[in-house]
């Protein structure tokens, strides 16, 4: 009897416990409003990302928040998470929204950058892929044909700091040679130039890449030869779950080389790629905010993620990738932005030598 | 494919659906009014109130707006001299001074219409092109992008009217003031002098605003008096409609012109309305009403601008490559709802393309409407004393311009090349030249960057670029030809007294600009420096020379293809009372910098309303509660931010 008493007891205290952290969660947010700062310009991807999801997380963090969205772009979008860190509070009222090349500015240290991720938490994380593909003149039919191709690689870019830098890092690794012809003002116009034969080989991200090339393949127009891999929670680099049946980058390397990959090279190339593709968009919160602000929103994404209505929606945006609770993944995000010196060092050569960049 | 139009008009019986179309277009023809809000602004502010609807509304509210953007900014453009939008700039320069003649009903009526028309030119060309669209965009390669971007710089030449040494150098100050940012070529930035707001280049919004905007407002306000002294109102009205029938064929080619430039991503709308000015002054034999008032001046670029948007959407459904910022809204828009704009578009998402194309089509025809209405009361304004007018203009144009990227520096980019724009319209330097250098000076240096890494020197033998190239030669040929032929030997005296002039001051700055902008360029990597040292260099000896005519006196008659200064305005007085006004919106802009927005537009605005206008207390008061009431309801119903001080002492 006693010990029943004692676990009944013990349950009526830790349901009161619940009950009490539900209400106290739920006052949180109560008419109260989050305002997320995106630093891109409205309609950019990061900007839509953010107004699919502001709705259902509206919906979902006890309290029912209004969710403000505010666009502050420019500087490269560093000023708009600088602007978030020096100008907002930390009362958890103030979110931002960030995408890969905030995190590839961490990683290159450049100096403009008043932000430190580590300061952050991070709430919801919504990873995306990237498919590289062929022309069919090349001869290519797989990733290890490669050394085979009947014409040189040449591969339209932005910028050799951007992201097309995973592509620059996964065909050193390789060891192929791609002519980056850089200076195309966005993936899509660099996919108008793989169309009409100004570059042969391309990648895009997973929305881009089954809305646009995938009809190319279809009509033998282009090859699938790899996906860049995620990064997954033991560090290690595995298949898109997008594209089961094409090998990633990692793979691709043991076909060419009968070796696993290792090295400074494919140090930089995990920490780019998962800042690239695995942990692109992240909706942080200062790491000061309240407690219970941080636990209304993260118990948001869980029952966000459970909702067939936003899970059917939201799929085309999120590009086939589940949206993630922050915390789970704060190990793996954190272990992304302690790049090795030396891989650090590879990359900043590589650009200056390679593609006359020095990083400022 | 006929089918899903019939479908996608259905949806208009939808009171719902034609009523949220209604709001769009209104939205937009309000928007379009506001110096420096422009297409972006108006389609960001309608994006937050799409979730509530199904895609087939919320793309005609969207369209709507988009559509009727470059109808209404014409109002701005032609009434005070201010482009609201970038692409209506070349508007300005015939629609304004028609307004300062009086003939303000004429102008705005030809421009709607041609605007009604060309967007009406560019729907058709749309639904036309739809089949073929992929393989028409594929055609044009880099190369033949450059080429067409060269094209346009050709034109600006064309704009340089009888001064070509200062039209040429008031291009190569476009073309390096649009390489202030990261180069297309080496991730390397120039001329940011380690500011972070400098790294994505100036704002195109700001820069025509300043150029032409503040410029305007300087100036009207030192010659004193009103816009127009006299007015022309109902029988301009229709003499505006005998224009557009006149000239009708000007008008195809421009919509014609800006279908084409919308439909190849990447030159952009305002380069649309540029070209097809620059086309309407090459194919005219008699120019010199140009830039003095010409309705051609004002249906070609018209006719273009509502065109590039509905030829815009063609590489934004069929590419997923949206040309402009509006469109790249719309294409969020899209994919908010699960549709990602791609090949696929034409077969799963037919309707849809069919009720953005009808939404094109109706808005047109309602914002044209609505703006045609409006025409005689708008006209009205011009017969306001200009005192009392221009602290409204400053304010909503110093409102405007802060939504470009919210930062100060949006604001201090439009009061430096408003400074820059007056001096040039004070001395005779023609501004198209500057504002086409900018728009194309991004462009043109990628796709030669791409060209010649992509193909080497190869790429200037492909039959697209030659072809491009040759009506580029065509049109020179046949200016110079019919230039010699209709103009006159009208020979000026040379003063030959050398004497130092204020504006071989002027010139010198530019000069010593272009000097160290090349000696800057200098240390820049190779590539990146490239563009800069090719341009500032011969700039600096066309500088020279026009230095060594300024110190001769030797320019008298410059007939430059741009707005004249009046006379007022341009008397000793006048100058000073010029510089008088700047001095006053640098201290306003002080003032948002150190207190705010509100409070610095509060003291501002009652200032200016007692020492300029000599307003009573009680005037001043009702103009001030007025102000606020539109700023704040404006500020309050689309969630906009206003720009904050060091020490805001009032939120």
């Amino acid at each position: 009897m006693k010990r029943i008493g004692i676990v009944l007891l013990g349950g009526v205290f830790v349901l009161c416990g619940a009950a009490f952290h539900a209400v106290e969660a739920a006052q949180f947010y109560a008419g109260k409003t989050i305002e997320v700062v995106v630093p891109f310009k409205e309609g950019g991807g990061t900007d839509v990302w953010m107004r699919v999801m502001a709705p259902y997380l509206q919906k979902h963090i006890a309290g029912n928040p209004k969710i403000l969205i505010r666009n502050i772009p420019g500087g490269e979008s560093i000023h708009g998470v600088n602007q978030y860190v020096q100008r907002f509070k930390a009362d958890g009222l103030s979110m931002v929204a960030t995408s890969a090349t905030n995190y590839f500015h961490s990683l290159l240290g450049v100096k403009a950058v008043q932000y430190d991720f580590a300061k952050l938490r991070p709430l919801l994380v919504n990873p995306v892929g990237g498919v590289v593909y062929a022309a069919p003149n090349l001869g290519v039919k797989t990733a290890a044909d490669l050394p085979k191709a009947k014409e040189r690689l040449v591969y339209a870019g932005i910028s050799a700091t951007g992201l097309d830098l995973v592509m620059l890092l996964a065909f050193e690794i390789l060891g192929q040679d791609l002519k980056a012809v850089l200076g195309y003002e966005g993936r899509g116009p660099s996919r108008l130039a793989f169309e009409r034969g100004e570059s042969n080989i391309d990648y895009q991200t997973t929305p881009a890449y089954v809305a646009s090339v995938v009809p190319l393949i279809k009509e033998g127009k282009a090859i699938p030869l790899m996906s860049f891999g995620q990064v997954n929670e033991a560090g290690a680099l595995a298949r898109d779950p997008a594209f089961p049946d094409l090998p990633s980058l990692g793979e691709a390397y043991e076909a060419l080389h009968k070796k696993k990959p290792a090295g400074a090279a494919w140090e930089a190339y995990m920490a780019f790629n998962a800042a690239a593709f695995t942990i692109q968009k992240i909706l942080w919160v200062k790491a000061e905010a309240p407690v219970e602000s941080i636990k209304a929103v993260l118990e948001g994404v869980d029952r966000l993620q459970k909702d067939a209505e936003f899970n059917q929606k939201a799929e085309k945006v999120l590009g086939g990738y589940p949206a993630l609770r922050g915390d789970r993944l704060e190990a793996a995000i954190q272990r992304t932005f302690q790049l090795p010196p030396e891989a650090r060092r590879f990359v900043l050569d590589l650009l200056e030598k390679k593609y006359s960049v020095v990083v400022k | 494919m006929w089918d899903s139009a019939v479908v996608a008009l259905g949806m208009f019986l939808n009171p719902l659906h034609l009523c949220m179309l209604l709001v769009g277009t209104i939205e937009g023809v309000v928007i379009g009014l506001l110096p420096g809000m422009g297409g972006t602004a108006c389609v960001a502010i309608l994006l937050p109130f799409i979730y509530q609807m199904g895609p087939h509304t919320a793309m005609a509210m969207l369209v709507g707006a988009l559509a009727v953007v470059h109808t209404s900014d014409t109002i701005t453009a032609v009434l005070i001299g201010t482009p609201a939008s970038s692409a209506s700039a070349a508007t300005v320069l015939d629609g304004h001074p028609m307004a300062r003649q009086g003939q303000a009903a004429r102008a705005l009526s030809a421009a709607f219409l041609s605007s009604l028309i060309g967007g009406f030119i560019g729907v058709i060309a749309l639904t036309l092109s739809i089949p073929v669209a992929r393989p028409l965009v594929l055609s044009f390669g880099s190369p033949e992008l450059f080429m067409l971007c060269f094209l346009g710089l050709g034109f600006a030449a064309f704009l340089t009217g009888e001064a070509p040494l200062k039209g040429l150098v008031s291009a190569a100050l476009g073309l390096l003031v649009g390489a202030v940012g990261v180069a297309p070529s080496v991730a390397h930035y120039r001329y940011t002098f380690d500011q972070l707001y400098l790294m994505d280049g100036l704002p195109l919004v700001c820069v025509a605003l300043g150029l032409f905007g503040v410029a305007e407002v300087v100036d009207l306000l030192a010659g004193g008096g009103k816009i127009a002294e006299r007015m022309d109102l109902g029988h301009g009205w229709m003499q505006g409609v005998r224009d557009v029938v006149q000239y009708r064929w000007l008008l195809v080619r421009g919509a014609l012109i800006g279908v084409w430039v919308g439909i190849l991503p990447g030159i952009g709308a305002s380069a649309g309305s540029w070209m097809s000015y620059g086309h309407a002054v090459v194919v005219s034999k008699d120019r010199e009403q140009f830039g003095k008032g010409d309705v051609r001046g004002i249906i070609a670029p018209e006719a273009a601008n509502n065109a590039v948007e509905a030829g815009d959407l063609i590489p934004t459904l069929l590419f997923s490559v949206p040309g402009g910022a509006p469109s790249a809204i719309l294409m969020g828009a899209l994919i908010v709802f699960g549709i990602q704009p791609g090949p696929r578009m034409i077969q799963e998402h037919m309707d849809l393309l069919f009720t953005i194309i009808w939404s094109f089509a109706l808005a047109n025809i309602i914002g044209a409407a609505l703006c045609l209405a409006l025409v005689v009361p708008l006209a009205r304004l011009t017969a306001i004393r200009f005192d009392y007018l221009a602290p409204a203009i400053l304010i909503i144009m110093i409102f405007g311009a802060y939504q470009s990227s919210r930062h100060l520096g949006d604001l201090a980019v439009m009061l430096g090349l408003g400074l820059l724009g007056w001096g040039m319209k004070r001395l005779g330097w023609a501004r198209p030249p500057f504002l086409i250098a900018f728009v194309l000076s991004n462009p043109t240096e990628r796709y030669l960057w791409i060209s010649v890494n992509r193909y080497g020197l190869s790429w200037l033998t492909r039959p697209g670029a030659l072809i491009i190239l040759g009506i580029l030669v065509a049109s020179l040929v046949y200016w110079f030809v019919s230039r010699k032929r209709t103009k006159p030997s009208e020979t000026v005296q040379a003063s030959s007294e050398w004497r130092f002039r204020p504006k071989a001051v002027f010139t010198l700055a530019l000069m010593l600009l272009l000097a160290a902008a090349a000696w800057d360029a200098s240390g820049f990597p190779f590539y990146a420096g490239l563009l800069p040292l090719v341009v500032a260099i011969p700039g600096v000896a066309m500088a020279a020379g026009q230095f060594v005519l300024d110190l001769r006196g030797r320019d008298q008659k410059d007939e430059v293809l741009d707005l004249a200064t009046s006379e007022a305005a341009a008397s000793r007085e006048g100058t000073l009372r010029a510089l008088l006004v700047f001095a006053i919106i640098v201290a306003y802009y002080g003032l948002i910098v150190a207190v705010g927005f509100r409070v610095a537009t509060l003291v501002f605005l009652v200032g200016f309303l007692r020492f300029l206008p000599r307003a009573g207390w009680g005037r001043t008061a009702l103009y001030t509660a007025g102000m606020f009431a539109v700023i704040e309801a404006f500020a309050w119903l689309l969630d906009m931010e206003l720009a904050e001080g060091i020490w805001q002492v009032w939120p």
